[in-house]
């Protein structure tokens, strides 16, 4: 499945500055994989040490929140990505 | 009751379908706290105050440096080295001095926080760091206060209304804190985010229009654009998942 992963501007550093990214995958997770296979560090980014996505990761399939086991989501052609990365200014 | 005076100086906002004099009266009697008067703190109380919210209650532990000038617009060259909340209610006080504006210079913590919330109609999140966004979501959940979010960084900003028990609180969509750091920011973006939080303030006391729960704002400065994310109450949240009510 061809899927749309929109980078929050707090990422988009790794990821060549590329706001939307066309990824491959059936779940999230492989989407996710295809997304860090293209821009490597974004790996530190969305997982922790323990493989599992930070707690301060959100993500969002055609704009609902995929929580819980977002990784093991289904995804279909033509699905959206959004990645909701915490901010805390004020 | 409204005055001769008041009728006068709100008169174009009376004029709104959903406010008239009945709903200007609500904003008269309201108590809001804003916690936080710095970026988003700002244009928040400038507008409660400009629209006549009754009692406005200001939290910041902070005193005003240079480098706040670029986005603190309640704040100017003359008041660095000042506590926020005095410079603060000078200016909210000279805007509408009709309303009652109380400078409270506390830092939000875990003892604290209920007392200086107590006896409020709303909470307005202005705060600069997770840890107290937390802190002020929980108070707002265990006292039943509504609760509106709101966030910068850089270009980007996000809001959120919370009604304790019926909708997803800030808990429920964010559960990590990161970690802390110099955010960057540039004032137009807390003046965006700001203004949303009172106007959602705005809409909440009068009971008009729909409020932004179960909905996170995302706004995109750069691209100008704004993103609409749909949340919802985890039944496991830590803050509001023991409270019944839709989940």
């Amino acid at each position: 499945m061809s899927v749309k992963v929109d980078i929050p501007s707090y990422l988009q550093p790794y990821t060549n500055n590329t706001e939307v990214v066309e990824v491959n995958g059936s779940t999230v997770g492989e989407c996710i994989n295809h997304l860090i296979k293209q821009f490597p560090t974004m790996k530190k980014m969305l997982f922790a040490k323990n493989g599992r996505l930070h707690s301060y990761v959100g993500i969002y399939i055609n704009g609902e929140d995929a929580y819980p086991d977002e990784l093991a989501k289904p995804i279909e052609e033509g699905d959206a990505l959004y990645i909701l990365y915490i901010i805390g200014g004020g | 009751m409204l005055t001769t005076e008041e009728r006068e100086r709100y008169d174009r906002q009376i004029m709104i379908r959903g406010i008239g004099e009945e709903g200007q009266e609500k904003l008269k009697q309201a108590k809001v706290v804003v916690a936080g008067s710095g970026g988003l703190g700002s244009p928040a109380s400038i507008y409660l105050a400009a629209a006549g919210v009754g009692t406005i209650r200001m939290i910041d532990h902070d005193r005003v440096e240079l480098s706040n000038l670029n986005r603190q617009i309640l704040h100017w060259d003359k008041d660095i080295g000042r506590n926020k909340v005095d410079s603060a209610a000078e200016k909210l006080s000279q805007l509408n001095r009709s309303v009652k504006i109380e400078a409270v210079e506390e830092t939000i913590d875990e003892v604290n926080i209920s007392r200086l919330v107590a006896g409020f109609d709303l909470i307005v999140d202005a705060m600069d760091n997770l840890p107290t966004r937390y802190l002020l979501n929980k108070a707002a959940i265990d006292n039943h206060i509504p609760f509106i979010h709101g966030a910068v960084y850089g270009l980007e900003g996000r809001v959120m209304t919370i009604i304790p028990g019926k909708t997803a609180c800030l808990r429920c969509v964010y559960r990590g804190l990161i970690p802390e750091e110099k955010f960057p920011v540039i004032g137009v973006t807390p003046a965006v985010i700001g203004c949303i939080q009172a106007t959602e303030v705005i809409k909440y006391i009068v009971g008009i229009g729909k409020l932004l729960t179960d909905r996170l704002l995302v706004y995109d400065g750069l691209n100008m654009k704004f993103t609409e994310l749909v949340v919802k109450r985890d039944p496991n949240c830590e803050h509001c998942g023991h409270l019944k009510g839709k989940g």
